[in-house]
């Protein structure tokens, strides 16, 4: 960890020189640790220490953006100037209007020394008890368990001055019999919320009811969908439907759909970076402090999110979701989902299935068939069963979906009051969280062989 | 830095450790991008650093660290070493690697114009007049033109003696627009989705592309799209274009014949493999005449270079054989297991990662047949052009992929344009479904910039020779 003075001060002394009208630098740096395991052993452990600067420069309109890992004024200086040289060779962004103004933001604790200093042993220790845990019942492991640290700063000649400290950690648990597995997840940006031994025991348990799966035929099926698979789901929705660049292309569900009824009233999904129910982080790489912003209330359209470049081009202003300088083209995007609960338990909701199908999570999903429309595909992997009569009936073999998810969200028949932490595609800042949601009419459209 | 590096392996020796490996990478990124007549993106990276790779007592650890001072680098070797006693804390069977020579060799990249040394005026003066192009008609909303160029340096030393160096400079470019009407939306994109096409050239290889010569056939067939009809649900016959089938190798052969990913070393995030060793020589994967290949020494090629990151060198194996499968994508650490040597396919995508084995070019055979021949071939199917969606199961068999664009194809002549088009099926039995392919003069190299694997994630450089195939009685449909 550099610290918020130390890099305060080093940005202070690289902008001196700065010939630029304005200048930012967005900073992000960690340590982190990964061990990798499957077939109960570790094949793989993994140390990182990292960091990116990112120089935004702005002449008038014309802005530059150069990056680097190396935080030696040297470095940083040969960046801003190749930042000022992009700058120079730029057209003007109408809709670029000067950099943020600081503004407060919300103080939030979000850093753990305990994660911090976890070392590779600790987590060899720990994945040696699931490897424990798999072999009582004959059952081999795999997956993956991080932990680290990290800081975000953000720096502009305007007086900008974020900071925020950061830790997280996260396990991901497979257990594999010869014809089924099952899987769980844990996340926190403190190790010890997480319990990778109560983990692995669902994981075998998964595996274990899943065994001798047997072929269903595809077609429409009441569902349950467990956290890990909203969450899934929630990913593409987010990066189709959610981004401020989709909404304006026409290509997000929600574009033609504000102030409609798209789903069941008892949907309702936010983005929250203050929410330390999630991993929070209270402002964007661009120093602007993060707004709830609600996509679906209630079961109607209600927006997306917004940086200041994409807010200044469609006339509203910046919710706070900038990505880092270096992506301001593909539009703001939300990084902390929620999905509301509800206030049933996964048990009733398991117990009130005439014949459906419990899905634990989903592989390969894609959502570029038909955004506007939000229709995903994907498979099923990790632990399906077939529902009769209220009760797990067995295993069955994976399934292919192909939905509108606005059409499936508008049949839902219960939603768990437990919600889980769910890692994401950028689980620094940010994941999914997600509750178990009962659906009565998921389409299934392909099968497989396991 | 070669000094450096040697003097840190000299002390991890000291150490006693069973075998350990240096990289150092220095990596430079320029990405223009622009939108609706807007430069939105215009920026330069320079990325450097150190990984360290150490194996002890059996075990693996790997630390980086981005510096290139020698007294970081020695913490980082450390780092390596105390992790690869933690891994030992619990494995089962000491890793032991398969023999290799160390070579001591420079490698680079062909490259006729430095894509860095061409003045971004003109790059950003092309892609402006790109965009401005797609943008001349109001049913366009949104048009976008692409560049990124990559140059890389890195070094790689190890305690067997290895001394390489190699520069490799990538480059790519394309465009995409988005059509709406108001009801619908649809998407054109040249010369390929995703960014367009990628080589390891210079700039020449994007003044090659002509990249303004298909700008109005690419917004005039987004438009078409609007209006055009649903891709039937029916099960038929289809010819799919080269780009297409750069994707389909990638997913059902690419993908599963990465022999880590048959040992179950990926499972918990991509998967495993259909592929598996009982069926290596025997598994009929595809047709007789299905001859697929991974050749890290194809000229330009995205996924060519001169030594993986474990040292060996680039060469050309075979996957399948006259629709057999005959072989895998190997290192050092899983070659012993199916009893030989590797073929070269790890990579690391920087400093910061350990390498994996990764596709290199994985290539298609050409066939016979001339495209136009193969469409008057064809009494009644559809014509599947470039990717749009892509989905498969966690072993590679239940795969749906979906393209911008189709063509129907009625009594050998290519007919109505239709909308929305996928098609599905299990990989085996579409492999086993092909009956033609095109010959050398539709094949093409497509370079994929985007192929993601691992945890760490990590994304790796590569490509597909391919060209236009025909599969019998495949299910197809419209995506709604």
């Amino acid at each position: 960890m550099i610290g918020k003075d130390k890099l305060f001060s080093t940005f202070e002394k690289v902008v001196k020189s700065s010939k630029a009208d304005e200048t930012e630098i967005t900073y992000i740096g960690s340590t982190t640790g990964l061990t990798r395991y499957a077939n109960s052993t570790i094949h793989q452990n993994v140390n990182e220490t990292d960091a990116r600067v990112f120089i935004r420069t702005a002449i008038g309109k014309k802005i530059g953006v150069a990056s680097t890992n190396s935080l030696a004024v040297n470095d940083l200086r040969a960046t801003l100037k190749n930042s000022l040289e992009i700058a120079k060779f730029q057209r003007d962004n109408k809709y670029f209007d000067g950099l943020p103004e600081p503004a407060e933001y919300k103080k939030i604790d979000t850093y753990f020394e305990n994660t911090a200093n976890y070392k590779p042993k600790d987590r060899a220790r720990m994945v040696k008890k699931v490897f424990v845990r798999g072999n009582r019942r004959k059952y081999t492991m795999a997956g993956a368990f991080s932990s680290g640290e990290g800081e975000v700063a953000v720096f502009n000649t305007r007086g900008v001055r974020c900071y925020q400290p950061l830790t997280g950690s996260s396990i991901n648990i497979i257990a594999m019999s010869k014809d089924s597995s099952g899987y769980a997840v844990g996340m926190s940006r403190n190790i010890d919320d997480i319990d990778p031994v109560s983990l692995a025991d669902i994981a075998v348990e998964k595996a274990r009811l899943s065994r001798r799966p047997k072929p269903l035929k595809p077609g429409d099926y009441e569902v349950i969908l467990e956290p890990s698979a909203i969450a899934e789901a929630f990913e593409w929705l987010n990066y189709v439907g959610f981004n401020s660049r989709a909404f304006m292309e026409k290509r997000s569900f929600l574009a033609e759909n504000i102030g409609k009824k798209i789903m069941s009233d008892s949907m309702t999904f936010y983005d929250d970076g203050n929410d330390t129910k999630g991993i929070a982080i209270p402002f964007d790489f661009e120093g602007v402090p993060k707004k709830k912003v609600y996509f679906v209330e209630k079961g109607v359209g209600k927006g997306v999110v917004w940086d200041r470049l994409s807010g200044k081009k469609h006339g509203v202003e910046s919710t706070g979701h900038a990505l880092t300088a270096n992506q301001h083209g593909e539009g703001a995007y939300g990084l902390n989902i929620f999905i509301e609960p509800g206030d049933k338990t996964t048990g009733e909701m398991i117990a009130s299935v005439e014949r459906g199908i419990l899905v634990t999570r989903f592989h390969y999903i894609n959502g570029l068939i038909d955004p506007p429309k939000a229709v995903l595909t994907g498979m099923t992997r990790d632990g399906t069963f077939l529902i009769e009569n209220g009760q797990i009936k067995h295993g069955i073999k994976n399934l292919r979906f192909t939905d509108s998810m606005m059409r499936a969200f508008s049949t839902v028949k219960g939603i768990s009051k437990e919600r889980k932490l769910i890692p994401s595609w950028w689980d620094a800042v940010g994941c999914m969280v997600a509750p178990t949601i009962h659906l009565g009419s998921f389409k299934f459209t392909g099968t497989t062989d396991f | 830095m070669k000094n450096k590096l040697g003097n840190v392996l000299d002390w991890l020796k000291g150490k006693s450790v069973d075998y350990a490996d240096c990289r150092y990478v220095r990596t430079e990124k320029e990405s223009i991008q622009v939108t609706d007549g807007v430069v939105d993106t215009l920026s330069k990276d320079v990325n450097v650093g150190v990984g360290v790779r150490v194996l002890h007592d059996g075990a693996w650890g790997f630390a980086g660290i981005a510096s290139t001072s020698e007294a970081d680098i020695k913490k980082a070797a450390n780092k390596a070493l105390q992790t690869a006693r933690a891994s030992a804390m619990a494995k089962k069977e000491a890793i032991n690697l398969a023999e290799q020579e160390a070579f001591k060799d420079h490698y680079k990249t062909l490259c006729e114009k430095d894509p860095f040394n061409v003045p971004i005026n003109d790059k950003v003066g092309l892609l402006l007049e790109i965009s401005e192009r797609l943008k001349t008609d109001d049913k366009i909303k949104m048009a976008q033109a692409s560049m990124d160029f990559y140059k890389t340096n890195k070094l790689f030393f190890s305690t067997e003696g290895a001394e390489i160096e190699q520069d490799i400079i990538e480059s790519g470019a394309g465009y995409e627009t988005i059509a709406t009407d108001g009801n619908e939306v649809q998407k054109r994109s040249f010369p390929n989705s995703h960014r367009g096409d990628f080589a390891t050239r210079g700039y020449e290889f994007i003044e090659e592309m002509n990249l303004l010569d298909n700008v109005d056939k690419t917004r005039e067939e987004a438009i078409q799209l609007l209006s055009a009809d649903d891709c039937p649900d029916t099960e038929t016959d289809i010819i799919i274009t080269g780009s297409q089938m750069a994707l389909q190798v990638h997913e059902s052969c690419g993908h599963p014949s990465e022999l880590d990913r048959v040992l179950g070393t990926e499972i918990s995030l991509a998967g495993g493999s259909f592929m598996q060793i009982d069926g290596l020589n025997n598994l009929k994967y595809g047709s007789d005449i299905v001859n697929i290949y991974a050749d890290a020494t194809v000229p330009g090629g995205l996924g060519s270079f001169g030594y993986d990151d474990e040292g060996v060198k680039a060469q050309r194996s075979p996957i399948v054989k006259e629709g057999v499968h005959v072989g895998y994508l190997t290192s050092r650490e899983t070659a012993p297991v199916i009893g030989q040597r590797s073929n070269g396919t790890m990579r690391a995508d920087g400093w910061n990662r350990i390498p994996l084995i990764r596709m290199t070019n994985i290539n298609l055979e050409p066939g016979e047949w001339e495209l136009d021949d193969l469409i008057a071939d064809t009494k009644d199917g559809i014509f599947f052009d470039m990717n749009k969606v892509w989905s498969i199961d966690d072993r590679r068999l239940n795969f749906q992929f979906g393209v911008e664009c189709a063509w129907e194809i009625k009594n050998g002549k290519l007919g109505r344009i239709f909308k929305n088009p996928l098609y599905t099926g299990m990989t085996p039995q579409f492999w086993n479904s092909c009956d033609a392919i095109c010959n050398r003069n539709h094949w093409h190299v497509w370079g994929v910039p985007n192929c993601g694997k691992g945890e760490p994630m990590q994304t790796a450089r590569v490509a597909h020779g391919t060209s236009p195939a025909r599969f019998r009685k495949v299910k197809v449909g419209a995506s709604k």
